[in-house]
């Protein structure tokens, strides 16, 4: 028998812990056999002996709060659907994501004005060849014409439009912080490609080192995935973008280099102090804005996906804006060679052994084979 | 002097290349838009856009000519094909994680108003580290930009579980470790029908199992007394400490096998082993045991011996010469 005076032997906190000393009877004893003997016993409400009834009924009223969440969440849903019509009418307030939400086909000279996209550098700041899109100056910055940003606009627009019309690959680049959901979505309208960090130097240049591990997949008019062409995608050399639209050509100077020596055309917002060489087309407007950068985008992203509207409907009507790339026109045709060789080499095994007539087969025949091949194969 | 600025130098430059293009009117540029067909097919380009060749150096950057955009013609009807990015984030160093990255935030976006739960109420998940991450995707990833992913991972994963969606599991399901530690259960120690109770314990390279039966006070490890196996005293000490600190010396009898290391890793095995059993026996002993340091794995191994050093951290000693 031992003698269970757990208050001389672990002082007052262990009284006070227990709450319940006459649950704990059993669980200090050691004298009751008994029931343990009968079968083994596992502790499994060993916790409750550590807290208080009050930690106990905290918990559960916590758990049974938790249980009740989806009910009250579907009510809570029902009654919003319910009532959300009710009351005085709702103005429209200021929508931080509202060009990525809605983006407009088309800025207006008032969008731009409300964007801010007319302000431009402290006119000591000033890349003179920038004059012709200055407006002039007030409280000491140079202000943009707006009409002129509207005009280029709209050009560099139209070329998205029909550089996405003609299956040319978008890239949108917009490296400054707060420019990724710009950039993101105007790809993602577009049908393109984005950047929103460092342009890893010689990604055009030295593509072959630094996109060998980029992953492609071939596509057909309506961008559905073509079978067959695995070893292609293997073996072919990484895709450099059609056409790159850049939000901050100040920072980005090496990939504007790189898509000079590429001769990629570019698209860049040109505020007072850039300089406007660096682009093939400029928009002058105030790249320090994120307003005016999200509209700009916007309309860019709308332009382009008009552009791939305007592709698939014509490509399901059987116009095809664009041209097979000649290395995949010269694995089409290798690989049907083969085939074709392959052919005559079965056919003239299974004929060897009857004679072997017409062995020899000239290269008109590899050729009538292929064109066949070519029409079955519809490339 | 205006003209010796190195802008206007640049600018002069410019205005010369491009004078004739700077002169038209905006729609005048846009018609004089042309391209050769012939430059199109002589291209070996992959691309299937052609643009003019700049016609001179310029001090900055050659931006690639205009896009003729009438000679982009439209071509037969037969099918194509052409190599395209699997990912929009293609052109960027990681793009796969990048991509994840923006599937979360989209996620967030759509699913970021539903009802969550306390953090002390969520199930506890180990999430991926920043090196396993790296090895299951093999992109280098920044570790501000992994700890922000993971950011968003726990905000979804904090959405209750009855109403979270399918594509928020689906996709949490890639952040999560192979192996979960939080799954794992102690199983519990069961005093069996002949009232013993084995614990294990281990210290240094020492291993003890110790079988606690209420009894007088005997204690047999690998056959011996206690004190045939202890040489010391202080050994024979902590081998018992368990009972001793709680005062149950003589009520109980222990049956231990000690194996590895040496007498004070054996020694201290036996403690943690003992105290096990005990606890078997009494949970309520728990916080006593505690106190006393007998609950706790010892987690301390032989540190490495280094190089350039003679031990662990000794240093050679100093020669003069």
């Amino acid at each position: 028998m031992i003698i269970r005076n757990i208050g001389l032997r672990h002082g007052r906190q262990v009284i006070a812990a227990s709450a319940s000393p006459s649950c704990c009877v059993r669980a200090l004893s050691t004298s009751a056999a008994k029931s343990a003997t009968t079968t083994p016993r596992a502790p499994t409400n060993v916790p409750s002996f550590f807290t208080t009834p009050e930690q106990r009924a905290r918990q559960e009223a916590i758990k049974a709060e938790i249980d009740k969440v989806p009910d009250n969440f579907k009510e809570f849903r029902s009654i919003q659907k319910k009532t959300v019509k009710m009351g005085g009418e709702t103005h429209p307030r200021h929508l931080p994501d509202e060009m990525l939400k809605y983006p407009p086909h088309d800025a207006t000279l008032e969008m731009l004005m409300a964007a801010q996209a007319h302000m431009g550098h402290n006119t000591s700041l000033w890349n003179p060849a920038n004059q012709r899109y200055i407006y002039g100056v007030r409280e000491g910055i140079h202000i943009i014409a707006l009409e002129t940003i509207a005009a280029h606009l709209r050009r560099a627009a139209k070329v998205v439009e029909e550089v996405a019309y003609h299956g040319g690959l978008i890239l949108f680049v917009g490296t400054r912080k707060g420019q990724t959901p710009i950039v993101v979505r105007a790809a993602e309208l577009a049908g393109g490609c984005h950047l929103f960090q460092q342009w890893t130097p010689g990604t055009i240049t030295n593509r072959d080192q630094i996109l060998a591990q980029g992953k492609l997949r071939m596509v057909d008019e309506l961008d559905r995935d073509v079978p067959g062409f695995d070893d292609h995608i293997q073996d072919c050399r990484p895709v450099i973008p059609d056409l790159v639209v850049c939000l901050n050509p100040l920072e980005n100077y090496p990939m504007l280099h790189e898509c000079g020596l590429a001769n990629v055309p570019t698209i860049g917002i040109i505020d007072t102090n850039a300089d406007p060489t660096w682009v093939t087309y400029q928009i002058p407007a105030n790249d320090d804005s994120l307003r005016a950068m999200a509209l700009i985008g916007a309309v860019l992203g709308r332009a382009g996906q008009r552009g791939q509207e305007r592709r698939y409907a014509d490509a399901e009507e059987g116009i095809i804006s664009w041209e097979t790339p000649s290395e995949v026109r010269r694995f089409v045709q290798n690989t049907l060679a083969a085939k074709a060789q392959e052919k005559k080499d079965q056919a003239r095994e299974s004929l060897e052994p009857d004679g072997g007539r017409e062995m020899i087969e000239s290269d008109a025949d590899i050729k009538k084979a292929i064109k066949e091949l070519t029409e079955e194969e519809g490339l | 002097m205006a003209s010796s600025r190195p802008c206007f130098t640049v600018l002069r430059g410019i205005c010369q290349r491009r004078g004739t293009q700077w002169q038209q009117p905006l729609g005048q540029q846009l018609q004089a838009l042309r391209i050769t067909s012939n430059s199109l097919a002589n291209s070996t380009s992959r691309r299937c856009f052609a643009t003019d060749q700049p016609t001179r150096e310029s001090l900055s950057i050659e931006a690639a000519g205009e896009v003729n955009l009438a000679a982009l013609k439209q071509f037969g009807s037969k099918s194509r094909a052409r190599p395209v990015p699997a990912s929009p984030s293609y052109f960027s160093r990681i793009p796969v994680f990048n991509d994840s990255y923006l599937a979360l935030e989209k996620l967030i976006r759509t699913y970021g108003n539903l009802p969550t739960i306390p953090t002390s109420q969520v199930e506890r998940v180990a999430w991926k580290t920043l090196r396993d991450y790296r090895q299951t995707i093999g992109e280098q990833v920044k570790a501000g930009d992994y700890g922000r992913c993971i950011g968003l991972v726990k905000r979804l994963h904090q959405i209750h579980p009855k109403l979270k969606p399918g594509p928020v599991k689906e996709a949490l399901e890639a952040f999560k470790r192979d192996i979960q530690p939080f799954t794992n259960v102690a199983t519990p120690i069961v005093v069996d029908k002949f009232g013993r109770a084995v614990g294990v314990g281990r210290r240094k390279s020492s291993t003890a199992r110790a079988w606690v039966v209420e009894g007088n006070g005997e204690i047999q490890i690998n056959g011996k007394s206690l004190a045939d196996f202890f040489g010391r005293v202080h050994d024979r000490e902590s081998a018992v400490w368990a009972l001793h600190a709680t005062g149950r010396l003589d009520k109980y009898n222990v049956w231990a096998l000690a194996d590895g290391g040496g007498t004070t890793g054996q020694a201290e095995a036996l403690t943690l082993a003992i105290a096990k059993g005990l606890m078997a026996h009494e949970p309520a002993l728990k916080p006593a045991l505690r106190r006393a340091g007998c609950v706790t794995r010892d987690p301390r191994r032989v540190e490495r011996k280094k190089h350039g050093r003679v031990k662990a951290r000794k240093m050679p000693a100093w020669v003069k010469r």
